[in-house]
């Protein structure tokens, strides 16, 4: 398993953002949904290894982040992209997705071609010598992307990734999403059921820092059939069943 | 070539590729490119036209460049470099950076590298000019160039000051902060340094004994003393270490060796830098102006630099260092009748010769003594310093000139005549003086002006002067001991 966490906890403060989730996901795409506040980014992040969890243990790529030379070994194969994606505004695309793949210790003979391909699979071959000043939202979400696979990752993190992009980029990136799950375990966070609907094997439903559902989309769509629950789409409405379910 | 290739010749080739591939970006995104015209017109307002308006002395003007523009590069670099130390919290980037596996300290090293580099090349280039125009106009002894080593150190300890506290502080009033108070810091630090032997002269815009300035008498006529500037050195290496060692040590900034390599480097800095300090405490003032600290003194730069001195070919010729030969013309030019007329009489010298003044610290400040505007030596030698040697404020060319051909000529009659109130010697000296005295300016006040109009003795300076110079030579050559003596009255004078 690429993740294997178990009762795993988070606190900021007196907040208990994660609260006891325990998960394993192998290669594929997992969609993480739940409302604002639910934990998802928190969740992330301690997969991301960007903070260490409260308690509990996490074991990614069979690795034990919390030992400094796995932590390492798992950095260079993962990829992430953060809620809100800084850039810095003076490199071009092309730069800014080389400074990533030599900090994840790409092999630096490898790196242009890496590059290249990454660019191109977000659709960004065009604006490739752009500053990134000069990109539309959508289009730094893009580049964002672009530096999360550049590495050719074994476990991608994406936190709201089709924020800002239009439909027509988002069903483009629902395509990239699924040709990275064939090797890789993908993690999506998203309020956009309609993502995780076409895009992952996997939906992880999250509320109040637990994993109130995990299952398949199909199964998520069945808890919702024959209830009254709000929703204009199947899914949605077994997103609000469950939701409802597991406040009651 | 393929990637297998590179990985083959090893981890270490490839590590150098990967680092040299992120310099490259670092180098062309870096900040300080843009304040590289800045860093440019500062030298040139600050550093490069003081410099042109001194005298073409290697020491002056690399003593006056290592603290100007030093003083230019401090505001500079701290703010560039602090503002790059901001940029990865100003451009919330933290997170995606801190999941990258290149430790945050590597990747902190690679953006103060870069920013270091450009500096370092902006100074090196600014004093590359300034001393290659210096050395279409200097002569004698060779650039000194430990003032070019304590600024080129000072480059990355700057760096390193402003990207730490950008880093620390990762906010975007940080970098205009650090930059004023980096150069208040180093601009007030030297009013602390009191005497040769306070440690607050190891501050690098300090070049010599600060209450002295960078006088023309320091270090050619002996070697440029490098205690000091090695000091600095070893204190602006371990300033840089320690600072750079310092972002390295939080648990974030990489694994378990590179935090003890950070924490070894910290160690390390401090020590150096606190050495050093403790080193410029131990300084001496040098009887040759500069700064002595024994334990880095070598005895062998107490000895005194060799050299051919230039002469004029006047009759006396007046020789200085080569060094001073800018000076040469505007001494020896206008007093070339005088001395025409008294080469060879009994009593004046045969060469006019510069030499050296020594310095003394005492409680009033530093003395300066010398032994010139006296006769030494058989034949007699008429020593004379410049009066910038003399610890004077730096004047021009002709202003020192001016200031010195007056005393000579009192000097050089007084010897040959005698300085007293003897009707025969005032009217003679005011008939040698009267060539030349046009040139003289207000020097020498009194010299053979005591004479009252229509006296026997005014009449008789009236017709010494009138004589054919050959005339008065040779009468001089035959009469001057016993004119010097009071044995000759006006009727015998000619």
């Amino acid at each position: 398993m690429n993740i294997d966490i178990t009762d795993v906890t988070r606190r900021f403060g007196r907040t208990r953002a994660v609260a006891g989730v325990t998960m394993s996901a192998g290669p594929g795409v997992l969609g993480l949904l739940g409302p604002n506040g639910a934990g998802k980014t928190s969740l992330l992040r301690m997969l991301a290894t960007v903070i260490p969890p409260t308690s509990g243990r996490i074991r990614l790529l069979e690795r034990d982040p919390g030992v400094a030379a796995q932590r390492r070994a798992i950095r260079r194969r993962l990829g992430y992209v953060p809620q809100h994606l800084g850039y810095y505004p003076s490199f071009t695309v092309v730069e800014f997705v080389e400074y990533f793949a030599l900090l994840k210790e790409v092999p630096a003979a490898q790196v242009p071609r890496a590059v290249a391909t990454a660019v191109e699979r977000v659709g960004l071959g065009d604006k490739a010598r752009a500053r990134m000043r000069t990109l539309s939202g959508g289009m730094l979400r893009r580049a964002g992307i672009a530096q999360a696979i550049v590495n050719d990752p074994e476990l991608l993190l994406l936190d709201e990734p089709t924020a800002g992009l239009d439909p027509e980029q988002r069903v483009a990136f629902r395509g990239l999403l699924r040709d990275l799950g064939q090797t890789a375990t993908v993690v999506v966070s998203t309020h956009l059921v309609e993502d995780v609907g076409a895009a992952c094997a996997q939906v992880a439903l999250m509320d109040g820092g637990r994993i109130v559902f995990h299952g398949t989309p199909q199964e998520l769509t069945a808890r919702g059939e024959g209830r009254t629950a709000a929703g204009d789409a199947p899914l949605e409405r077994g997103y609000s069943t469950v939701l409802a379910e597991a406040r009651s | 070539m393929t990637a297998a290739t590179v990985e083959d010749r090893g981890p270490g080739r490839a590590w150098v590729a990967g680092a040299a591939r992120l310099m490259r970006i670092e180098l062309r995104r870096n900040a300080m490119i843009w304040m590289l015209p800045v860093a440019g017109v500062l030298f040139w307002a600050l550093t490069y036209r003081r410099s042109m308006a001194l005298a073409p002395l290697w020491n002056v003007r690399a003593m006056t460049m290592q603290s100007t523009t030093i003083a230019v590069f401090i505001p500079t670099v701290t703010g560039v470099a602090a503002w790059t130390g901001t940029r990865e919290a100003r451009r919330r980037l933290t997170d995606l950076l801190s999941v990258t596996s290149r430790s945050r300290w590597r990747r902190q090293l690679a953006s103060w590298a870069a920013t270091t580099a450009w500096a370092l090349g902006c100074y090196l280039a600014c004093v590359g000019v300034l001393y290659g125009v210096t050395a279409t106009q200097a002569t004698g002894s060779g650039p000194p160039w430990w003032p070019v080593l304590v600024g080129a150190a000072s480059v990355p300890a700057l760096a390193a000051l402003g990207f730490t506290a950008g880093t620390v502080l990762p906010s975007r009033y940080t970098p205009p902060l650090v930059a004023m108070g980096a150069f208040l810091m180093f601009e007030a630090g030297l009013e602390l340094v009191h005497g040769a032997g306070s440690p607050w002269q190891i501050s690098p815009l300090v070049t010599g004994p600060y209450q002295l300035g960078d006088y023309e008498g320091l270090a050619t006529f002996y070697p440029y003393l490098p205690d000091l500037p090695i000091a600095q050195v070893i204190f602006l290496v371990g300033l840089t270490l320690a600072l750079l060692g310092i972002l390295g040590l939080p648990s974030l900034a990489g694994g378990r060796w590179p935090r003890l390599v950070a924490a070894a480097l910290t160690v390390t800095g401090v020590l150096s830098a606190a050495t050093a300090t403790a080193l410029a405490g131990t300084g001496r003032l040098d009887p040759h102006g500069m700064i002595a600290i024994p334990a880095l003194h070598n005895a062998a730069d107490d000895r005194p630099v060799a050299y051919t001195p230039v002469c004029s070919h006047t009759a006396i010729p007046v020789c200085l260092h080569p060094a001073y030969r800018a000076y040469l013309g505007a001494v020896s030019t206008d007093l070339a009748p005088l001395l025409d007329e008294l080469a060879g009489v009994p009593g004046a010298p045969a060469r006019i010769a510069q030499t050296t003044t020594t310095y003394r610290w005492t409680d009033d400040g530093i003395d300066i003594a010398t032994s010139a505007w006296t006769m030494h030596g058989t034949p007699p030698v008429y020593t004379i310093v410049l009066p910038n040697q003399a610890g004077e404020p730096a004047l021009s060319v002709d202003q020192s000139a001016n200031r010195v051909k007056g005393r000579i000529a009192r000097d050089l009659v007084t010897a040959v005549v005698g300085g007293g109130s003897d009707p025969a010697q005032q009217a003679v000296t005011a008939g040698v003086l009267k060539g030349v005295r046009p040139v003289l300016g207000s020097e020498p006040p009194d010299l053979g002006r005591r004479i009252t109009p229509n006296t026997p003795a005014a009449v008789a300076a009236q017709r010494f002067a009138a004589l054919p110079v050959g005339t008065r030579h040779a009468w001089l050559v035959v009469h001057a001991a016993d004119l010097k003596a009071g044995r000759i009255t006006l009727d015998q004078l000619p």
